[in-house]
């Protein structure tokens, strides 16, 4: 199997490339397209909550690969289709409870395969709906979002909210400086944010309030220089990155921190090429896919994040990502460009 | 499908045909479970089975996936079903064999706790906690809603022995914290209580001095403290005297441990944070001292510096000095009467010592010395 990747795309020289180096694109095209045979492994059915994210974990990496069309664009929506209940929400697979987590991810793929025209044709009001279901979801006292009708509240969530509904077109069904004001108080000392008030920075949910803060266009909220310290000293010796201080380097952290510094504009506060290096020894050279660390199981998740690292860092023929979603920039800029 | 510290297995470690007869076994036992419990609480049919029968599969389907949400969602509405004592009227819902809502918490309490130990960090779990224990808090007596809450506080600190920096624990302690202060002991219940009588802020206060005690390394315990102190003082009216006095007791607390350990960056943070709180824009929410003129910022920025200083003496390799002198400085320079405690030259120096000690951050000090103009 050849190394360089598919047809009409320059850059990937992966034959030309050292080793440790060399990013198995056609591995992990593989990879990710053997995610639903592996139906023989009980693993495959301990999943399914996951799967409809997973879905887009899988979609999102192929498009950074630059092979758009690495799984079967019919199935995958009538997947997602298959995934819609009546009240706008999505759950993680048929017969799985509405969740925003889903509903995020259902938005994500639909938007990545410019499909909400197809939305409309099989659901009619299809996308009024799903921003319904969200927008249902905002605390009106708080202004932070819950992931369901069972109530609980996170800055994920209220990121998925507003990351959804932009891309749907819909943020005026929201509060958006009731969930402004909520992260400001989520806000910590060290310039980074928690999962609610009070709570401990944490790289994951600093990645949900900058990107929340990015597209309510309030980025000027954020304390860049403290907040890009605290980030950038998440970069170890071995080039990866961790989510707190004193824990371990993990590669899924490589895009939480980096892409909250590359929207404030402090990317360059860290080690670009030793992140690269520590990102690539995360891949399965034999079977494909990325793990959370050297010589760990490899799966969708990490290999997304992976790949979208890489991307951040401008490692030579991958798609350009948008910080702020996971999704490739020109689908971003043309689901939010047609909305304009 | 998200999987961490889990090893590889190498390509030429293929399952025997064996082994993969007995993991399809596996698999429709599975299945055959999921499809049971999903038919018995499909919500489509017109005869929902919500029944203590239907509750023990969700026990066992969340037992072997505790990750299932949909299984807990059912879960809840089983209990929600059991919790409400069937009417005369309605015969057609079985009795639920004498069990109380507080057997039914108790139980779940019980259940969520077993898998915890071994899934510490799954967030279905937590969450169904918190909802028992609110659901059960809305039917039962006060006085009995409170002691499980007090439970509830007890599990929590012995999760955080286990592993003092998981960071839902944490949550969960303020979650459970916040309960028991908004349920008052049965001794006030007369209403006369103040908040200051319901208030925990004193024993979380002392818990993290406790936790920092055992591992300085813990910057969950030091942040908790940065969000409990402006609190305390509040709390205990605390005049500016006061106010100073727990301000010098947490500076020369966290110099000595500087001094002891200048590499542990947790450190560090916390030493951030009580300067942080020196500043003219620093939010009201966080403050400790509450007048400070210019002159008694520059006496703290001048002691500190000073002390960090010192601290080159015996170690010139520990980046986090260089950068906090330099993080320092500025604030300084600010409001300097005139006796300067260190020049630009020293500025440089720190500069370039920090590019020495750490070129993974080449980018920052570059910036940094852009903005300091050096
Ligand atoms: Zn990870």
């Amino acid at each position: 199997m050849s190394l360089v990747s598919g047809p009409g795309r320059g850059g990937i020289t992966d034959d030309r490339l050292p080793h440790e180096l060399r990013l198995f694109v056609d591995k992990h095209v593989c990879y990710i397209q053997s995610l639903d045979t592996r139906k023989d492994e009980l693993e495959y059915w301990l999943t399914e909550h996951l799967r409809l994210s997973g879905l887009y974990w899988g979609l999102t990496a192929l498009h950074l690969l630059g092979r758009p069309d690495g799984l079967p664009r019919n199935e995958v929506l009538d997947f997602v289709m298959s995934c819609m209940h009546d009240n706008g929400g999505f759950g993680a697979a048929p017969g799985h409870d509405a969740h925003m987590l889903y509903t995020i991810s259902a938005v994500q793929i639909l938007a990545t395969l410019d499909a909400f025209g197809e939305l409309e044709e099989r659901v009619g009001g299809g996308r009024q709906k799903i921003g319904q279901y969200i927008a249902s979801l905002q605390d009106t006292t708080t202004g932070t979002f819950a992931g369901d009708e069972w109530g609980e509240t996170d800055t994920r969530f209220l990121y998925g909210a507003l990351n959804a509904l932009s891309l749907l077109g819909l943020l005026d069904l929201v509060n958006i400086n009731q969930a402004v004001e909520h992260i400001q108080e989520c806000a910590n000392f060290d310039g980074g944010y928690g999962t609610s008030p009070g709570a401990e920075s944490h790289a994951g949910q600093i990645f949900t309030c900058v990107a929340a803060l990015s597209i309510a266009g309030r980025l000027d909220l954020v304390d860049r220089d403290k907040l890009g310290g605290w980030l950038s000293e998440r970069q170890l010796k071995n080039g990866g990155l961790n989510g707190r201080p004193e824990k371990k380097e993990d590669v899924c952290y490589s895009w939480w921190v980096a892409s909250s510094l590359a929207m404030i504009g402090r990317l360059h506060w860290i080690d670009a090429e030793k992140l690269t290096k520590f990102i690539l020894n995360c891949q399965d050279p034999e079977l494909g896919g990325f793990a959370d660390r050297p010589g760990n199981m490899v799966d969708v998740f990490h290999t997304v994040f992976g790949i979208a690292g890489l991307s951040l860092v401008k490692y030579a023929g991958l798609v350009e990502v948008d910080p702020v979603y996971c999704m490739p920039l020109a689908v971003t800029k043309r689901a939010l460009g047609k909305l304009k | 499908m998200a999987s961490h510290g889990v090893r590889r297995v190498t390509a030429n470690q293929v399952r025997t045909e064996q082994a993969r007869q007995k993991e399809l076994q596996q698999i429709t036992e599975y299945k055959d479970l999921v499809d049971l419990v999903n038919t018995k609480c499909s919500y489509k049919i017109a005869e929902i089975q919500y029944t203590i029968e239907v509750l023990a599969l969700t026990t066992k389907l969340l037992t072997e996936n505790p990750e299932y949400y949909t299984i807990w969602n059912h879960r809840r509405r089983i209990l929600q079903q059991l919790f409400t004592p069937p009417s005369a009227s309605d015969s057609s819902i079985p009795p639920s064999a004498d069990k109380s809502v507080l057997d039914f918490v108790s139980d779940d309490l019980r259940f969520t706790f077993s898998l915890l130990k071994q899934f510490p960090k799954c967030y279905w779990i937590w969450n169904h906690r918190r909802w028992a224990l609110k659901a059960g808090e809305s039917l039962l007596q006060t006085s009995i809603a409170r002691q499980l809450w007090l439970a509830e506080f007890e599990l929590v600190g012995k999760m955080l022995r286990a592993d003092s920096r998981n960071f839902h624990a944490w949550s969960y302690r303020r979650f459970v914290v916040a309960q028991l202060e908004r349920i008052p002991a049965s001794s006030d219940m007369t209403g006369s209580s103040t908040d200051a009588d319901k208030s925990m802020v004193e024993a979380e206060f002392a818990y993290t001095t406790k936790m920092i005690k055992t591992n300085l390394s813990n910057f969950s315990a030091w942040h908790n403290r940065s969000k409990l102190i402006p609190r305390l003082l509040d709390q205990r009216q605390a005049d500016e005297i006061a106010r100073r006095k727990m301000f010098d007791n947490e500076l020369s607390q966290i110099d000595v441990a500087i001094n002891t350990d200048p590499w542990d960056q947790s450190i560090w943070y916390y030493h951030q944070f009580l300067m942080s709180t020196l500043s003219p824009t620093n939010p009201r929410d966080s403050a400790i001292m509450l007048e400070l003129n210019n002159h008694d910022r520059l006496r703290y920025y001048e002691q500190e510096i000073g002390g960090i200083r010192d601290i080159l003496e015996d170690e010139t390799d520990c980046k986090w000095i260089y950068e906090s002198l330099l993080q320092y400085a500025p604030f300084y320079l600010e409001i300097e009467g005139g006796t300067k405690m260190f020049t630009t030259l020293d500025m440089r120096e720190w500069l370039s010592q920090l590019r020495r000690l750490d070129p993974l951050r080449k980018g920052r000090w570059d910036d940094l010395e852009r903005s300091l103009s050096l």
